[in-house]
């Protein structure tokens, strides 16, 4: 076996995968009846196993995403980068919105990390290529085109809530929204780019819809013809943010039905 | 027309009775989930791999067989909790202390509080809850094969698999909770915030440990538009601290717990009982947003002023 620097394939991820599966059919979305479970898993492991993690590329991944792949409804597609914690609580609190891991491809392979090897049995449960080891890996490759298939997907007006506390800046191109995604919003389908900037209860307010990273990312959007609205602190994603600390100053309500401990 | 009407009704019933004969539905609840073993082991790695780690190894075969066995080949109007009990024993971890998060009539609210037992952990965050969660199942007589069809309701028998499994999940979860345990009322609730009968009155306060739990929190929150029908200190939310007190434990009570509030007003943004105090600058600042006739809406003004200066100029 090779040996890398990452964490290597969840184990049990056949059981894992499988039942998010169904789970996920089953309980949250019978309208998705038709889609066969097993053998997504098994375009799934055919695409990483017995071959070598760095060599990976999107044609091993094609047979997946054509049997996982299914429709977004216009208006529910929601970007998002470096807000992955607040992002992920709104759309479960928030049945609206839909961001990757809400689809059925991005939750089966949400934090669970998969790769082959050469020698038997051709899954590397001990270690996988970190991406400065080799861009080419399982993990990196799925994500690249699952993520530009999302944005393909999308229709109508599409949302992205960014994160205005990062001294990095909230729009990054280096990141899959900055170098993927908004390249791969189709003119045709999406009309509006809603940016939700979204800072820290109690700061740093390191950036905000009038930042430079911000203008840059307006610009590029405008330049492929969509309408953008920028909003800082988009109030019900701030409320979501409230409820873990709900005596801030930030969060004060106006109503006078105050809780007396 | 009198002396048709019993052999019409006779026939009518005896019509409905073939029907669903036909039918072939048992009961009136809905069948077992589909693919419900893959989505128990499934559950099963899930959490022991990656929701909460911390409880070791487990044996996921041997869970789903565990559960399975409690109810099939049986009568299913007569599975008692009891019949839970190796399942419950192969899936029991500890629950750390002062994560306990009781409730009633609230149960997507818990959810989103409990952040996936990362700030609280329900009983659904336990291995045996999460397992069982939302998930429908039932067996029948002389056969090893769920019925798929339809599984009894609470109003046909009692003893169904699915409700005998939830009162002895919550009678466990009780017994092993400690330090200080939440719950979160629904003040709008008809006939109560703290039901009579219900799971939390008669299958986990009687579990509580005295020697184990320091302190009862009480939260009591009304829906965003519903009526207040119960508070601290009045009606049903009486009589359970009340109860609790009497049976020696240290009882609070706050009604509109801010945190539940916020979660509830996800849903109304735009409320009254949402709107921020005016100290948060973030939230004053307006939408900004590009217009692509932007810059030739300022063209057209500009080359209008233009046009009116000369004009005034010449006159």
């Amino acid at each position: 076996m090779l040996k890398w620097k990452d964490r290597g394939t969840t184990k049990n991820l056949q059981e894992v995968i499988v039942g998010r599966c169904y789970n996920y059919i089953t309980a949250q979305h019978p309208e998705l009846g038709d889609k066969d479970c097993l053998k997504i898993w098994e375009s799934l492991k055919d695409a990483f196993i017995y071959k070598n993690p760095c060599n990976i590329t999107p044609e091993d991944y094609q047979p997946l995403m054509e049997l996982a792949s299914h429709p977004i409804p216009c208006n529910k597609s929601l970007f998002w980068s470096k807000t992955n914690d607040l992002v992920h609580r709104y759309t479960k609190s928030n049945q609206n919105f839909l961001t990757l891991e809400d689809t059925l491809l991005g939750y089966m392979a949400d934090r669970v990390s998969w790769c082959g090897d050469p020698s038997a049995p051709g899954i590397n449960y001990e270690s996988c290529p970190k991406r400065n080891e080799c861009e080419s890996n399982p993990g990196s490759v799925f994500w690249k085109m699952a993520s530009k298939m999302f944005a393909e997907a999308a229709c109508g007006v599409v949302q992205v809530m960014l994160n205005g506390s990062v001294e990095a800046g909230a729009f990054r191109s280096s990141s899959i929204f900055g170098s993927i995604e908004i390249f791969n919003l189709d003119p045709d389908k999406v009309t509006e780019v809603h940016i939700w900037l979204m800072q820290n209860i109690g700061g740093p307010q390191s950036e905000s819809c009038s930042g430079q990273s911000i203008q840059r990312l307006i610009n590029i959007l405008e330049e492929r013809n969509f309408k953008i609205i920028c909003e800082d602190n988009y109030r019900p994603v701030q409320l979501l943010q409230c409820v873990h600390s709900p005596d801030h100053t930030d969060c004060r309500l106006c109503t006078n039905s105050s809780a007396i401990p | 027309m009198m002396s048709l009407f019993f052999p019409l009704l006779f026939v009518s019933v005896l019509c409905m009775n073939s029907f669903s004969a036909v039918q072939g539905k048992k009961w009136k609840g809905e069948g077992t989930t589909q693919n419900l073993e893959s989505i128990v082991i499934g559950r099963c790695y899930e959490y022991i791999r990656l929701v909460n780690p911390a409880v070791g190894e487990k044996n996921c075969s041997q869970i789903w067989e565990a559960f399975k066995n409690a109810f099939i080949n049986k009568d299913p109007c007569n599975i008692l909790p009891e019949d839970y009990e190796l399942f419950i024993n192969i899936t029991f971890h500890t629950i750390p202390p002062n994560k306990s998060l009781f409730w009633e009539n609230n149960q997507l609210l818990v959810t989103s509080l409990a952040a996936r037992g990362r700030r609280y952990m329900s009983v659904g965050d336990t291995l045996f809850g999460f397992l069982a969660d939302f998930l429908i199942w039932c067996g029948q007589a002389d056969s090893p094969g769920l019925d798929y069809e339809s599984c009894p309701t609470m109003a046909e028998c009692e003893n169904n698999a699915v409700d005998s499994f939830w009162r002895i999940a919550s009678v466990t979860y009780a017994k092993h909770s400690s330090g200080v345990v939440q719950v979160l009322l629904n003040g709008s609730a008809e006939g109560g915030a703290y039901p009579q009968p219900g799971f939390f009155a008669d299958y986990e306060i009687p579990n509580f440990q005295k020697d184990k739990i320091s302190q009862v929190v009480i939260w009591v929150v009304d829906d965003i538009e519903g009526p207040d029908r119960d508070s601290c200190g009045t009606n049903s939310v009486k009589t359970l601290e009340t109860r609790l007190k009497t049976l020696g434990f240290d009882v609070t009570c706050t009604d509109n717990y801010k945190s539940v509030m916020f979660l509830l007003c996800l849903d109304y943004p735009d409320h009254s009982k949402c709107a921020f105090a005016s100290s948060a600058p973030a939230a004053q600042r307006g939408p900004i947003s590009s217009d692509r006739g932007g810059s030739w809406n300022k063209l057209m003004f500009v080359s209008f002023a233009g046009f009116l200066f000369r004009f005034a100029l010449v006159y």
